[in-house]
């Protein structure tokens, strides 16, 4: 018996594939960055290499789950969008008599070849990327020529991740499935489709637990960092809990941020109604922005920490200017770094946002087509569209900003609070070049994401709205 | 143009319309020299068998669609002439659309859909417009739908919305498309009184394509397409002349 298969369009998938190639070749990449720096510390000691191996897979491993982790999310919400756009097909197959699971695993197994077809791509990519990479900076002579294991065991890891997180996240994102009802597909049901809001009391008391428990924590860490050098391990991990429970409980906090942000749009008709469209899901919303949330604050927190870190330096009369000066170069070559592997996972974050504005203007296809026999000009719907990308955009960056500020503060107050032999209080300093380049960073992507659904959006012919379809 | 449509009692002219797709031996004429006009404060019905261009010659008259030759007028404005921004400006202040599957936009409640002429617009209504506003909520019986969104209300709640949405404005013309399509006979009738009594009452100016004879027939004037022409003009008539009409069309066919 030939098995049902859902009849995606192959542009559907493109996004995920992208995606799933770019957390692949990232992973594969950094694991060979890995092996080589592994090779280069421990060239005068052959006998450390494997501790010192592990010490750096671990700290390069982070970035990798960090990766997948935003990759898991924007597949998640691409396969989620994709599901509300096939209702109809899905409710057809229903009708004919398809159970719901079984609909659900067809959809499980997209997943699943996009994630081995995407990891596998991303692999190559990666492979290939990092070898040259490494080959122009020896020709260079910017690092030495080592025999390095470039084809190490561990590059199966991360593939194996990508894998796994894609068939996983497309699992989740199916989730939709189960409620579609044969009857949807006869045709006269009205687009009801407005995302239940489903009311999870699990969840939601996790992550105020896991929330406000974490910021209970970093509090006790920063009160204890005035006088011992612990304050900052226990600040580490209240960190990690109360941004776990942010990221898990985001459906819960961006709505508002959204809609906020919106009435800061202004008061034309097309801002108007793109805070509405932009706050009609709030669930597919707040997955589209959080990735790029976590991005940001990852970034933030690091270079605010060690601005904090500098300006206790550069303060303290014992140390010489000089000495600043190194370890002023020193940082922020760590932060540049550690700010360019987490800065990945945001462009990932950014290519879901794409996507999502992608599809939800294509399957906004009818109501755009009555927007403009009502009477909104073209240009309208241009500016509509890109207030939607703008207002998730600076919702995304503002919060993963603030968020970043704050915990990029309690680092560094937690760390330097009792580093002169007594209490000190640190101020947040914000790194202004990094506040600019993100503001900046935020406008490309506003416009950059709005670029594709726009010409969609503007091409829609207002006699679709009259057509029965 | 010497023509005063005013004066003729016209609010919207066509004049030789033609409308064709594609090229060559595969070229369908949709419209063939078509010449018509709706009339002021009229409750006009289109008729016709599926694929005799009367969504077509709709389109057009509404400014959706363009013609291959021709000329269409609403009032005195010929919009064969207009730009797609024009014609966007004219069709929210002019023009009124009531749709076979009512068309409301999901995310605004029913006050939200009922202002959306003036919110594209970018204005508020004035005192005057606010008055008949809610003189229509109260005479299309929403008054206690306002906060609701769309999908919470039955079939003829909705189309009673898109008719409060699209009398709203006050617009020169309101375009009909199977407006009962959708909805049960009852609720079909109920609709269909509605937007007569708007005529008859409020002198608004209606044209409505269906091909349902009971639709037709609470129309003051029919006017009947056939593969792209105009056949026959007929003024109110019952459904069973409509129908015995449109089954002789057939059978000639």
């Amino acid at each position: 018996m030939n098995r049902l298969k859902l009849t995606g369009r192959p542009a559907d998938h493109r996004s995920s594939l992208i995606v799933t190639a770019l957390s692949a070749a990232f992973g594969v990449a950094l694991v060979q960055a890995t092996s080589y720096m592994a090779t280069m510390v421990t060239a005068d000691d052959a006998g450390s290499f494997a501790s010192v191996q592990l010490m750096l897979s671990m700290v390069s491993g982070v970035f990798v789950v960090i990766a997948v982790y935003v990759g898991a999310i924007v597949t998640a919400n691409t396969f989620a969008t994709i599901i509300a756009g096939r209702t109809r097909t899905i409710a057809l197959m229903r009708l004919i008599g398809s159970t719901a699971s079984a609909q659900r695993r067809a959809v499980a197994r997209e997943g699943l070849l996009i994630g081995l077809a995407g990891s596998l791509l991303g692999g190559i990519v990666g492979f290939l990327v990092a070898l040259v990479a490494l080959r122009i900076a020896v020709l260079a002579g910017a690092v030495p020529d080592l025999p390095y294991a470039f084809a190490d065991l561990y590059l199966v890891l991360p593939l194996l991740c990508v894998v796994v997180a894609t068939w996983a996240s497309s699992w989740v994102g199916s989730r939709r499935v189960l409620s579609v009802t044969p009857i949807q597909a006869t045709g006269t049901v009205q687009e009801a489709s407005r995302e239940e809001t489903l009311k999870r009391p699990f969840r939601n008391a996790f992550a105020a637990i896991m929330f406000y428990g974490g910021l209970l924590l970093l509090a006790g860490g920063v009160a204890l960092g005035l006088f011992s050098p612990f304050g900052f391990i226990v600040a580490f991990l209240g960190g990690i809990v109360s941004f776990t429970g942010f990221v898990t409980g985001a459906h819960v906090f961006m709505p508002p941020v959204l809609r906020v942000v919106g009435r800061l749009m202004g008061n034309s008709p097309s801002a108007r109604m793109a805070t509405e469209n932009a706050t009609r899901y709030p669930e597919r919303s707040t997955r589209t922005t959080i990735g790029i949330v976590i991005g940001v604050t990852l970034i933030t927190t690091f270079a605010v920490a060690s601005e904090g870190f500098l300006a206790m330096l550069l303060g303290s009369p014992e140390n010489q200017p000089q000495d600043a000066e190194e370890v002023y170069e020193i940082l922020y070559i760590i932060v540049g770094v550690f700010s360019a592997l987490i800065g990945f996972s945001a462009i990932i974050a950014a290519f879901g946002m794409v996507n999502n504005l992608s599809l939800s203007v294509f399957q906004r296809t009818r109501e755009l087509g009555l927007l403009r026999a009502l009477g909104f000009t073209s240009r309208q719907v241009r500016a509509m569209v890109v207030a939607e990308s703008a207002q998730m955009t600076v919702a995304a960056v503002g919060t993963g900003l603030l968020l970043g500020i704050f915990y990029g503060w309690a680092g560094a107050q937690s760390l330097l609070g009792q580093l002169n032999e007594g209490p000190v209080l640190v101020w947040p300093s914000v790194p202004w070049p990094l506040l600019a380049a993100l503001v900046v960073a935020a406008a490309a992507l506003t416009f950059g994401a709005a670029q594709v659904p726009v010409r969609r959006a503007t091409r829609i012919s207002p006699v679709l709205a009259l057509s029965i379809d | 143009m010497s023509f005063n449509h005013a004066e003729a009692g016209l609010v919207a002219r066509v004049s030789h319309l033609t409308k064709s797709y594609g090229t060559g031996s595969s070229q369908v004429t949709a419209l063939d020299d078509v010449s018509i006009g709706i009339r002021q404060g009229e409750f006009t019905a289109i008729m016709g068998p599926s694929g005799s261009g009367k969504s077509t010659l709709m389109h057009i008259m509404a400014g959706l669609d363009s013609p291959t030759s021709g000329r269409a007028w609403l009032g005195d404005t010929e919009i064969t002439e207009l730009g797609d921004t024009e014609l966007t400006v004219l069709r929210r202040r002019r023009i009124g659309f009531v749709f076979q599957s009512f068309n409301l936009v999901p995310t605004l409640d029913i006050r939200g859909n009922i202002h959306l002429p003036f919110e594209l617009d970018g204005r508020m209504p004035s005192t005057t417009e606010k008055a008949w506003i809610s003189d229509l909520i109260q005479s299309l019986g929403l008054a206690d739908r306002l906060a609701h969104r769309p999908h919470e209300l039955s079939g003829g709640q909705q189309q009673r919305v898109a008719i409060a949405r699209a009398l709203a404005a006050r617009p020169d013309l309101v375009f009909a498309d199977e407006p009962t399509g959708n909805l049960d006979s009852r609720t079909g009738r109920e609709v269909l009184s509605l937007l007569a009594a708007a005529s008859r009452d409020y002198g608004q100016s209606i044209a409505m394509v269906t091909h349902d004879p009971i639709a037709a027939s609470y129309a003051d004037r029919i006017l009947f397409l056939a593969d792209g022409r105009v056949v026959e003009e007929q003024g109110k008539s019952s459904a069973e002349d409509i129908s015995r009409y449109m089954l002789g069309m057939e059978q000639n066919a």
